[in-house]
């Protein structure tokens, strides 16, 4: 799940003027009190996004933070996941995993029906799991959620019991089983209208959850009705039974300081991916919800083929040559943590806390290191030189680069240009951007990567990942990612996890910047809205009572 | 007649041929391919998995095979199929296509009652140049500000229409305002300039010693002269605003055929771009043929001189 940035079309100046408009609008439209806490049932909630998943709504194939989102009201999984990493019974009433840890086997609720009328059972289960590895689906995601190489099969044992098999043990399963990307499409769907799922919409987006998608207008809306039947919501989940509203309107608006205004007038009572800016900007009476996303958070890859970073030497004075505590706090108005592990603290039982602090910012030491690996001369810019070469690298970054991160690509580059090393950001299209991925041809880039659990570092840090951005290939890196996919004690996992943090820290393969967020805001009278381990708004609970 | 229009409907062909070849040129010449732009960076396909996609959109065979297959295609109707969407063309322009012609309709009506204000109403007063400067300040404003502070006022201050979406006479007034201001000031400045001029000639002198009120020459005589480079230009704004409206979409969150175009050429989705293409160069050429035919309505002098060189010829 890429993190998409926020398209911004916006110059600095634009933005500016616009935020100075929206302000003189706040003081013209106040919104009084803290509003009735008392749920009331009924009623419509508005939820405003960034961007629709347009032609990627296929929950099986699609890998869009967004689609997840906008999905989760919609399908149910096996399993649900708390916001601690816990794993609690949902569609499923119970599972065993066999010794050996090759096979999961589900005992399944006997009471759930698809918003369709079709019975959810372990035929369904196997229909839809059969689906995401179909080779015409096309899924990278939900398939290696699904164990990738190592998924053997699903079995029918009997109307209620599904056994899902893996050639060799399979650890994360249990907390992508949670996922929407495993959710279940009515069968009915999956055997007439397999070919409409990425498009997507009523009658084709159907799934056992607490709400029907009812209307869908790409690019500008979704309409959601409650499922009045609903009566089976995870295990402990604070809210059991139908949804309390009517109706969940989602509103598709791109720019953030539309957003922020429809919320501060009245038009929308909720937005969700809120930077810090625009949080920054509501008074009192909001209900700000922020959640630090798990997974690998906002990195720099440094790509260890290329001759700049091929020595630990210059990967240690990029890692130490700029102030990245200062560029953090400025850039995201203190609000984000600075990453010190390229696992957030969010990632369930695997965070090393020990590596915080552990290098702090240090030009004097960064120039040290330069000069042992040679690069002595100066050019007329005033960068360092090796040989009559400049020492410099090339940043690649995959377009639109929301405007935080650009701010902190500008403060890097500024820090590193202080001690004589030149970053050149290249913000290439799509097409340009992986063209020169895929071919190697880059020392830098950036992303984060939502995932909910550690495992996600086989993809960024094995030499067959194919995240692996920084083309690190090390045999025990290799060994300790396979013991730990392997192994399903959680301590065991815990211990090699740390391992692996402890190698990037060491290494540099990778630079975390700092630890996203997903922030949602709710105006004035609305409540009961939970979120998941991503911060993702749940609204089975949701109440309004405008 | 029917010779001249034969030629005339083959030339509009021509230039719809000619729109969608250049757009098969360059769209091949631009790099990244778009098999892996679909899978991504997370896309983690095997070599063979994206050959079975590449064979399956036909991408495999040689490019002057797939733009005669194209071509094909097109003329029997089908604009094919959508690589992102897997939808066909017409259906995913087609359900974009409503919102984007209301919103066109609005923003031109919009622009000429503005235009009927500014330039004809105040035209020749003294207040004219406090109108002109305004419409200097409509034309040098950004859209997206535009946008912004209309929904800053009228959408969140004064809640007087809704934020987003397409529904309703409503959602459309505040887009169809932010396109329709700065254009307006465009042809305000362009019609005042040319009312100005028509005013200076000896023929407004001699219908005004003729007797003829100040408002009969404005609607019979200046504004006809001027209207020319106006109308001119008004096609061609219509005409871009087809594909061309996406700021004011995304700011407005409504739906269209702009942002429908954006995702399309940022995901390579080929026969989507090829399919704007062809609908944007088949409304420019009706268009221009519309224009065309208003130039004689107004100027009958050129149909008097068209036969009048056919006639030497």
């Amino acid at each position: 799940m890429r993190l998409i940035p926020s398209p911004r079309r916006v110059l600095a100046t634009l933005a500016l003027v616009a935020g100075t408009a929206l302000l003189v609008s706040g003081c013209a439209s106040p919104q009084s009190g803290a509003g009735a806490s008392t749920p009331q049932a009924g009623g419509t909630i508005t939820f405003a996004v960034d961007v629709d998943p347009v032609g990627h709504l296929d929950v099986h194939s699609s890998q869009l933070d967004i689609n997840a989102i906008l999905q989760r009201p919609v399908f149910d999984s096996l399993v649900s996941q708390n916001a601690d990493g816990s794993i609690v019974p949902w569609l499923a009433k119970s599972w065993s995993i066999s010794a050996d840890g090759l096979s999961y086997t589900f005992d399944l609720r006997t009471d759930v029906k698809f918003t369709d009328g079709a019975p959810f059972n372990a035929a369904a289960v196997k229909a839809n799991f059969e689906h995401i590895v179909a080779p015409d689906t096309q899924s990278a995601q939900a398939s290696s959620m699904l164990g990738g190489d190592f998924y053997a099969g699903t079995t029918v044992v009997d109307d209620h019991t599904v056994r899902v098999d893996f050639t060799q043990p399979f650890a994360p399963f249990l907390h992508n089983a949670a996922a929407v990307q495993l959710g279940f499409y009515s069968p009915l769907v999956l055997a007439a209208s397999a070919d409409k799922l990425k498009a997507g919409g009523p009658g084709i987006s159907v799934g056992t959850g607490p709400f029907i998608l009812s209307s869908y207008t790409p690019g500008s809306e979704l309409v959601y009705t409650k499922n009045p039947d609903y009566n089976w919501a995870p295990d402990g989940a604070a809210h059991q039974g139908a949804a309390i509203i009517d109706t969940l309107d989602v509103k598709i608006l791109p720019e953030s300081a539309v957003r922020t205004g429809a919320l501060t007038s009245g038009q929308v009572d909720i937005i969700g991916d809120t930077s810090p800016a625009s949080l920054a900007q509501l008074g009192a009476g909001y209900t700000i919800i922020s959640t630090q996303s798990p997974g690998v958070p906002y990195s720099l890859f440094l790509n260890v083929k290329r001759p700049v970073f091929a020595n630990l030497g210059e990967r240690l004075a990029l890692a130490e040559g700029f102030d990245l505590d200062a560029a953090v706090k400025g850039v995201f108005q203190g609000r984000y943590q600075r990453a010190w592990s390229i696992l957030s603290p969010g990632t369930p039982n695997s965070y090393d806390a020990s590596l915080e602090g552990s290098r702090p910012f240090n030009s004097g030491d960064a120039r040290a290191l330069l000069d042992a690996q040679g690069w002595t001369g100066r050019d007329s810019e005033g960068y360092r030189t090796k040989d009559g070469k400049r020492l410099s690298a090339r940043w690649i970054s995959y377009t639109p680069v929301a405007e935080d991160n650009a701010s902190l690509a500008a403060l890097i580059q500024d820090g590193m240009k202080k001690i004589g090393f030149e970053v050149k950001h290249d913000v290439l299209e799509p097409g340009a951007y992986l063209d020169a991925y895929l071919a190697g041809d880059y020392d830098l880039t950036d992303w984060g990567y939502l995932s909910a659990d550690a495992d996600i570092l086989r993809s960024h840090l094995g030499t067959k990942g194919f995240q692996n951005a920084s083309h690190v290939s090390d045999a025990t890196v290799d060994a300790n990612l396979a013991a730990a996919v392997a192994t399903t004690d959680p301590a065991k996992r815990a211990e090699l996890y740390r391992a692996l943090q402890q190698y990037n820290a060491d290494a540099i393969a990778t630079l975390p910047l700092y630890v996203p967020e997903y922030s949602l805001a709710a105006g004035p009278g609305i409540g009961g809205v939970t979120v998941d381990i991503n911060g993702w708004p749940q609204f089975s609970a949701a109440y309004t009572s405008r | 007649m029917a010779a001249r229009l034969a030629a005339r409907l083959g030339g509009m062909l021509v230039v719809v041929w000619g729109a969608a070849t250049l757009a098969f040129l360059v769209l091949r010449l631009v790099p990244g391919d778009p098999v892996d732009i679909m899978l991504g960076v997370e896309g983690q396909a095997s070599p063979e998995a994206k050959d079975a996609i590449r064979a399956d959109l036909g991408l495999d065979r040689p490019a002057f095979e797939q733009y005669l297959g194209y071509l094909g295609r097109v003329l029997r109707g089908d604009l094919g199929r959508s690589y992102q969407l897997r939808l066909p063309v017409t259906e995913v322009i087609g359900q974009q296509l409503a919102a984007t012609l209301e919103l066109v309709a609005a923003s031109v009506l919009f622009t000429l009652v503005l235009v009927a204000i500014g330039a004809v109403v105040f035209g020749g007063r003294r207040s004219r140049p406090v109108v002109g400067a305004l419409e200097l300040i409509a034309i040098s404003s950004p859209p997206f500000w535009i946008g912004l502070v209309l929904l800053a006022v009228f959408g969140f201050g004064l809640n007087l229409f809704p934020v987003a979406g397409a529904d309703g006479v409503t959602a459309v007034v505040l887009p169809a305002a932010t396109i329709a201001l700065p254009v307006a000031g465009l042809l305000g400045q362009v019609l005042a300039a040319g009312m100005a001029d028509a005013r200076a000639q000896p023929f407004a002198l001699t219908a005004l010693a003729r007797g003829v009120s100040a408002e009969r020459l404005v609607l019979r005589h200046t504004l006809r002269h001027a209207a020319l480079p106006a109308v001119t230009l008004t096609g061609y704004i219509v005409g871009s605003l087809l594909g061309g409206a996406v700021i004011v979409e995304s700011v407005f969150g409504r739906p269209g055929i702009g942002r429908v175009t954006l995702a399309a050429i940022t995901h390579r989705d080929l026969p989507v771009v090829m399919g704007v293409i062809i609908l944007t160069s088949v409304v420019f050429v009706i268009v221009n043929l519309a224009v065309d035919i208003s130039y004689r309505l107004i100027d009958p002098r050129l149909a008097l001189s068209a036969e009048a060189i056919r006639g030497v010829r």
